[in-house]
């Protein structure tokens, strides 16, 4: 019971200030992970990049993260909870006219908001790659997703696909 | 886009039924691969083109409502819409069935990896995604730069949370917060300012 109310908690938080796109909710989800040691680094890998491979947005990693963390259950539950705060929110801005104040919000969210969360996402990367990237191989791997996505605009599923590939040779050739 | 009355025969709006609404979004739910503004295409093809529930600048204006809220550009705008559409229970069901393809597809695939992760080919796998990954966010800060106002106000704003979240290892919760206070406080001097030239100014 604890572990559910602890998750659903975690990933309303998490819906409630990923500003910026599904990719805003990465570092959130990375700091609540880590704080309370639900996965390592590398099941957090895997849950990102399923959300990549995968329809639909970025945030159902949230489903692989409450199912590892507690079952059926609790994917339920993450999930649940890391779109609700998007659902209350579009209806409140629906409700409340807040379209007289659009050029308002959006204004705050660009100029505040938006770089933060650029440096986050930026610190998030930092603290995923510092525990888990350790050879050559791996390094290579950054570099070159990073500049594929950058200047070919390849799909991020293919990359991660890519990457998984280049991952299991590379373990059935070391054992 | 007055959808709450309940004019059968109007011309602009025809009111899909709840289900209507449903199944599509569920079709979007289960084609929409690549995320972001590569799924916005798909949505403006389905609803706007195809069953034409909103008219191009409702869209336009839907998008914008979007880019205000917390969360995946798409779930919010696919919400907004349903709930225009059919209010509350339309935008519940919609959404379930938008996220529903993603949430059996992922469930699958985490017991299948829960289930194999202690093989070494596996674990190996999973080092190259974890690689794939840092990667991918490096590429997303990249691309998010671009939509950063070239402004010194948000060069100081984001190598502060850099320096605070790198240096104190503050939450990322406080630190949007934080960054919402920032862009309040531009707002309010972007109002003086504007004020006391006369002129308007854009940044």
């Amino acid at each position: 019971m604890n572990i559910l109310y602890e998750l659903a908690y975690s990933f309303l938080k998490i819906g409630f200030f990923g500003f910026g796109g599904g990719f805003a909710m990465i570092p959130l989800m990375h700091s609540e992970v880590y704080r309370h040691a639900w996965l390592s680094s590398e099941q957090f890998g895997v849950a990102i990049a399923l959300g990549q491979v995968t329809p639909g947005p970025v945030a159902i990693s949230a489903t692989f993260i409450g199912y590892k963390v507690a079952g059926f259950a609790g994917a339920f539950l993450a999930t649940a909870a890391v779109f609700t705060p998007s659902l209350l929110i579009m209806y409140l801005l629906d409700r409340l006219y807040l379209k007289e104040r659009k050029n308002e919000i959006t204004h705050a969210i660009v100029h505040g908001i938006l770089p933060v969360i650029v440096a986050l996402i930026l610190i998030a990367a930092v603290s995923l790659g510092r525990p888990a990237v350790h050879s050559w191989w791996q390094a290579l791997i950054v570099v070159t997703v990073a500049l594929l996505a950058i200047t070919r605009k390849t799909s991020y599923g293919l990359l991660v696909l890519g990457c998984m590939a280049v991952g299991a040779l590379m373990g059935w050739l070391h054992y | 886009m007055r959808t709450n009355d309940d004019e059968p025969g109007a011309n602009e709006s025809p009111n899909p039924t709840t289900w209507n609404v449903t199944r599509t979004y569920f079709k979007i739910g289960t084609l929409g691969f690549g995320g972001g503004y590569a799924v916005l295409d798909l949505i403006h093809s389905e609803l706007v083109v195809k069953q034409r529930w909103l008219d191009e600048q409702g869209f336009q204006d839907m998008t914008a409502l979007s880019e205000m809220a917390p969360g995946a550009l798409t779930v919010n705008l696919l919400a907004a819409i349903a709930y225009r559409m059919g209010g509350i229970r339309t935008m519940i069901a919609a959404t379930a069935a938008l996220i529903l393809p993603s949430f059996v597809l992922i469930i699958v695939l985490a017991g299948l990896f829960l289930a194999w992760q202690d093989n070494p080919v596996v674990k190996s796998a999973m080092k190259g995604l974890t690689a794939g990954v840092v990667g991918l966010l490096i590429a997303v800060v990249w691309d998010m730069l671009k939509g950063v106002p070239k402004h010194w106000y948000c060069l100081v704003v984001g190598i502060t949370a850099l320096f605070l979240g790198l240096a104190f290892s503050v939450n990322p919760i406080w630190l949007v917060l934080l960054g919402g206070l920032a862009g309040g406080i531009k707002v309010l001097l972007a109002a003086v300012f504007t004020r006391n030239s006369g002129a308007g100014r854009s940044t």
